[in-house]
């Protein structure tokens, strides 16, 4: 893609982001929303090819949804209560209008049915844009809806935990796992929202780290099919070492940083009287922790039934940088011993 | 609810219902598109109307502006799909079933 273009499609994508971000008027906010949709298409067609070229379909016709619902909960509302504030949604209908137009922005259950195929088409970086940044200016507009009803939250949490992990249980292809695996994460996020949004910003921050870490880490050894996978541990061996502890990350184990959300909204579940949906949420993320469990054996713990002597590949350097991984996944992986210092940090 | 808000909110969701249960041409889906971003356009005209001030009678040109946008980039989607798919059924997209 020409360099001009490119850049002006980065800063679009940016500017989207801010301007719902500096908004206090949901108009301006929607305009945000539609800015990043629009930046975001040219930058997933870029290889022409059929599969990108449908992907891009299945993401317009998702987000452009969305966003009318969205822009018509806020003219409902401006008609109903006379508020075009955001912080100001008090009418029960446009509240609940509001949140499951932005959970179809960003993909949650059961508004969730986009996301596999649209992450299966695309390339790692635009997958990667597609489950980081753009799930900043949505997430920003739902922390700000204060719910006196915290159903609506609470189902959607529970359904986007329990289809994520399910989902991703007969899938081969990684771009779809991280799919799944990005629908069960936002729903551990959805859950928290009406008790303690400190939490969310919480997980959210932490799984941007540890999603973006592993898609750099595919990115780096270029596989998107676990087969492929299994023959990368002689690429880059010291990769190899730290996938799998990304991936445990990922499933939320002790003592890595992915244990540090999901106990906290634990703790906080049971505080406000919701033991059983926590235990729900808890069991249910087994189900994802088994398909990480299945990436790390198959990348680390097995040797492919070739003969390795005939077939290991060329160490090269890799091509691109290795920093952002690098910083990405030590946050992954070492961040559970200052978990007070966080939670100084984002409860403040 | 007003006789005004009911108009839009039902042109509002006899389009989301077509763009939702539309099955074979992709254009029909671009077309139930525009159809909200036009019930979208009534209601903030409505709303700019209500008021002697012009404060808010710039939304609905925005609106303009922006569904123009979209509707550009979903023809231009619906070429692409023609160039690869060799026709825009949207039961030919079915390249990345789980």
């Amino acid at each position: 893609m020409a360099p001009f273009v490119y850049s002006t499609l980065i800063i679009s994508l940016g500017l989207g982001t801010t301007t719902t971000f500096a908004s206090t008027h949901w108009y301006l906010a929607w305009m945000g929303i539609e800015i990043n949709t629009l930046a975001i298409i040219p930058l997933m067609t870029q290889n022409h090819n059929p599969r990108a070229i449908e992907a891009t379909t299945k993401y317009f016709f998702a987000q452009a949804t969305a966003s009318a619902t969205l822009l018509f909960a806020a003219v409902s509302n401006a008609f109903l209560t006379g508020e075009w504030d955001i912080l100001q949604i008090n009418h029960p209908l446009t509240s609940t209008l509001t949140t499951l137009a932005l959970a179809m922005k960003i993909g949650l259950a059961p508004l969730h049915s986009w996301m596999p195929e649209v992450m299966q088409g695309l390339n790692l970086l635009t997958g990667l844009i597609l489950s980081t940044w753009q799930k900043l200016a949505p997430f920003c507009l739902i922390y700000q809806i204060q719910p006196d009803n915290p159903n609506v939250f609470i189902t959607l949490g529970l359904l986007s935990v329990i289809v994520g992990g399910w989902g991703g249980f007969n899938q081969v292809q990684l771009r779809k796992i991280l799919a799944y695996s990005s629908i069960a994460h936002l729903g551990w996020m959805i859950l928290i929202l009406p008790f303690s949004p400190p939490l969310t910003l919480l997980a959210l921050f932490t799984y941007l780290m540890m999603t973006f870490s592993l898609f750099s880490s595919f990115m780096l050894v270029r596989t998107t099919h676990i087969n492929s996978l299994s023959t990368s541990w002689a690429k880059i061996p010291t990769l190899t070492a730290c996938v799998p502890l990304i991936l445990l990350s990922l499933g939320g184990l002790p003592p890595l940083t992915g244990f540090l959300p999901k106990w906290l909204i634990l703790q906080e579940l049971t505080k406000q009287d919701l033991a059983p949906i926590a235990t729900l949420a808890a069991l249910s993320s087994l189900f994802s922790l088994y398909f990480y469990l299945r990436l790390s054996y198959t990348m680390t713990l097995t040797m492919p039934p070739n003969n390795p002597a005939g077939t290991l590949p060329w160490r090269l350097n890799p091509q691109h940088n290795t920093l952002p991984l690098a910083l990405t996944a030590t946050t992954t992986i070492f961040l559970l011993p200052i978990t007070p210092t966080i939670l100084a940090l984002f409860t403040s | 609810m007003t006789p005004a808000h009911f108009a839009f909110s039902s042109a509002f969701m006899l389009g989301l219902a077509g763009l939702a249960f539309h099955r074979t041409h992709f254009l029909s889906a671009l077309l139930c598109l525009e159809g909200l971003m036009l019930s979208l356009f009534i209601a903030l005209s409505l709303w700019a109307l209500q008021f002697d001030t012009m404060n808010s009678a710039a939304l609905p040109m925005i609106l303009l502006a922006f569904s123009a946008c979209e509707a550009g980039a979903g023809l231009a989607l619906l070429v692409a799909t023609t160039r690869t798919h060799s026709n825009s059924r949207l039961q030919s997209l079915s390249l990345l079933q789980c």
